[in-house]
């Protein structure tokens, strides 16, 4: 479809670049920074986008030439990063890090990676692929590095720009040498050449080189080992509100890319290569969430714990991306719902605690449960829901995730994930044991706003519910990504197979 | 060997050689000048690809645009950066290692994989209305996203290098 006909289904799109430029404009209006009213047009935004998504349905259709896909798989993830987003933004009001004098730039900035991540769900191009990925880090690194005042925050602005250069600059090289032997930028087409490519001895090398070339920007999005360097610092320096957006909203617009690019444009030579894929992403995934649980064991600031822990949860989710079929990406989509609801669950835990008790250290939550039980007992559901432990959803997730790899017959991959679990309760549960176990010196109950009460249940609900009604929310997902391949490459890979 | 492959070995030699000085003289300066030279050679290739719209703005882009802000920055921030950018044995051990093994790699690829190749034909009108064409038709998406992307780098620039504004000075 060309770019002028595309227009009506990139109306979402065209909202969040509004709002973004409406917030700015805003903030140079007088007496603008004195309430929260910014962040209150930044949330109509968002709600007329999530409208105009629903309003424009799905109809599978490629925009712009094909450089987009709107789809049910793009949807799904495009209301994920709104979602996030939203969440975000109240997060940042309730927060006491950030700056009054600059609410216009950050909230227009938080609109802006939007479109980044919008993009990234939905790019069937290298060319637009790469420009959502910069979106979103360029905005990620402003983001971080927002406290200017604060020490932390540039050194993790920094270290981010860094690691994220190199990391980019490496994955521009790979789609420049996926190009170079396909000689086309889409996706698809490319897995399609792939195919053929990969029986050529000669290119053999250069495939994969390229592969994990591309790997690398990817893998550094989603904080996988060993591109992980930069996420504890920069999780730990960034405010909090940061934080809990770059660990949900760009970790899934990352997932988003990855199964984009290697299901569509690398899935076919999974299936045919000399070189075993299946079993390199299976140690990356197994080094990644060994690597985060590891590290999170000692950690006594809460922020920085649940910083590593995100790193495992990628571990995780990897787990659905290394099968590369359907079932795995339900998998991940389903997990991504639930990871959304519980991690910013927790996280805005440790906002509310570091509002009230000034303390983002395990020891800050002493005695929690006396002092405010809906909190305590909120965080634990979180915490255990993070765990996998029935009857919540985050073993929903890690169930479906699990018998997804046990179909493809990758025993040592589950056995891992599981003793990783396991070893996962104890960093969990140190927090628990010192809201209810311990006692504190300060026994003042701590009050929190009605409407706090309120967004506190609305993460704790879905974390119960989505184990209960599991099943039901698995067919919706079974049913957004039923188009998600396009037909051609079905067959394709359909006739490939076939092949002796 | 004609003049143009003359000519092409000698930027060739060029671009590699500055570009061995950039990483390894000790004074910023200097490397922001050594990097001059080579982005005006990387240019002068892009005239061999019969690239020229790209060659021009290679020079206009980068020669003259971001080499002057890197000067710009080196001079602003000299005394203030106390940087020690000399590296450990073990660091340059093992870097060093694995440059020489992603050049070999990268040199074993070039040589041996069947590229994609595109016909060039030399053209008297030059390249720059098809590009034209391309960007507001084929790649009008992209064009528009790297505005946002551009605006949103621009707002982050601002927010970072402003001093801090007091309350009383504000009002």
């Amino acid at each position: 479809m060309n770019s002028v006909d595309s227009l009506q289904y990139f109306i979402p799109e065209l909202i969040v670049v509004g709002t973004a430029l409406v917030t700015i404009i805003y903030d140079l209006l007088p007496d603008s920074k004195d309430n929260n009213s910014i962040a209150y047009i930044a949330l109509g935004g968002i709600a007329l986008t999530l409208i105009a998504i629903f309003a424009t349905g799905a109809p599978t259709e490629s925009l712009f030439d094909g450089m987009i896909r709107i789809d049910g798989f793009s949807i799904y993830f495009k209301v994920i990063a709104l979602v996030a987003t939203a969440v975000t933004i109240v997060f940042s009001i309730q927060s006491r890090e950030l700056d009054p004098n600059t609410k216009g730039e950050y909230y227009s900035i938080l609109i802006a990676v939007n479109l980044g991540m919008f993009m990234m769900a939905s790019s069937t191009n290298l060319l637009m692929a790469y420009l959502s990925l910069e979106t979103v880090s360029i905005s990620s690194y402003i983001l971080a590095g927002f406290l200017t005042h604060n020490q932390r925050s540039s050194e993790a602005s920094f270290k981010y720009i860094i690691y994220g250069a190199v990391a980019s600059g490496t994955m521009l090289f790979g789609l420049s040498l996926m190009f170079g032997l396909t000689g086309t930028a889409s996706i698809s087409e490319i897995g399609a050449k792939l195919a053929g490519l990969i029986e050529d001895p000669d290119s053999r090398l250069a495939v994969m080189v390229a592969v994990v070339f591309v790997l690398t920007g990817l893998g550094y999005k989603i904080a996988a080992v060993p591109f992980h360097m930069w996420s504890p610092d920069v999780y730990e320096g960034a405010p909090i509100p940061v934080t809990a957006f770059l660990s949900v909203a760009s970790k899934a617009a990352g997932f988003a890319l990855f199964i984009r690019i290697f299901y569509l444009g690398f899935g076919q030579i999974a299936n045919l290569s000399t070189t075993n894929w299946t079993l390199l992403l299976s140690i990356i995934s197994a080094l990644t969430m060994t690597f985060g649980n590891l590290a999170a064991l000692p950690q006594e600031n809460v922020k920085r714990l649940l910083a590593y822990s995100s790193i495992a949860h990628s571990g995780y989710l990897l787990m659905g991306a290394v099968l590369l079929n359907d079932t795995g990406i339900k998998a991940i989509l389903f997990y991504l719902t639930i990871y959304l609801f519980m991690n910013l669950g927790a996280f805005f835990v440790v906002i509310l605690v570091a509002n009230q008790v000034g303390s983002e250290m395990i020891s800050g939550y002493r005695n929690l449960v006396s002092r405010a039980p809906l909190l305590a007992i909120s965080m634990a559901i979180f915490l255990f829901s993070l765990v996998g432990l029935p009857p919540l959803a985050g073993f929903a997730g890690k169930w479906i995730l699990f018998t997804a790899a046990l179909q493809k017959h990758l025993y040592w991959l589950v056995v891992v994930a599981a003793l990783n679990s396991a070893v996962s309760l104890y960093y969990y549960v140190r927090i628990v044991k010192a809201m209810f176990f311990e006692t504190a010196e300060d026994q003042t109950p701590l009050t929190f706003s009605f409407g706090n009460r309120l967004l506190l249940l609305a993460f704790v609900i879905p974390t119960v519910l989505l184990f209960i009604l599991w099943e039901p929310s698995y067919e919706v997902i079974s049913a957004v990504i039923k188009d998600f391949t396009p037909a051609d490459v079905g067959k394709l890979a359909a006739t490939v197979s076939q092949q002796p | 060997m004609d003049w143009t492959q003359t000519l092409f070995w000698f930027f060739f030699a060029m671009t590699i050689g500055s570009a061995v000085f950039v990483v390894t003289v000790r004074n910023l300066v200097h490397a922001a000048f050594w990097l001059m030279i080579t982005l005006f050679c990387v240019a002068a290739l892009y005239v061999f690809l019969k690239a020229d719209f790209l060659a021009a703005t290679q020079v206009v882009v980068y020669v003259g645009g971001i080499l002057v802000l890197v000067l710009f920055g080196v001079m602003m921030t000299s005394g203030k950066l106390d940087l020690n950018l000399k590296l450990e044995r073990g660091q340059m051990i093992s870097s060093g290692i694995i440059s020489i093994a992603l050049l070999a790699i990268l040199f074993l690829i070039v040589r041996r994989t069947n590229w994609q190749t595109a016909e060039t034909q030399f053209d008297s009108e030059g390249t720059t209305s098809s590009i034209g064409e391309a960007i507001m038709g084929e790649f009008l998406l992209p064009f528009e996203v790297v505005s946002i992307v551009l605006l949103i780098a621009l707002i982050g620039a601002v927010l970072i290098t402003r001093k801090e504004v007091k309350k009383e000075d504000a009002a």
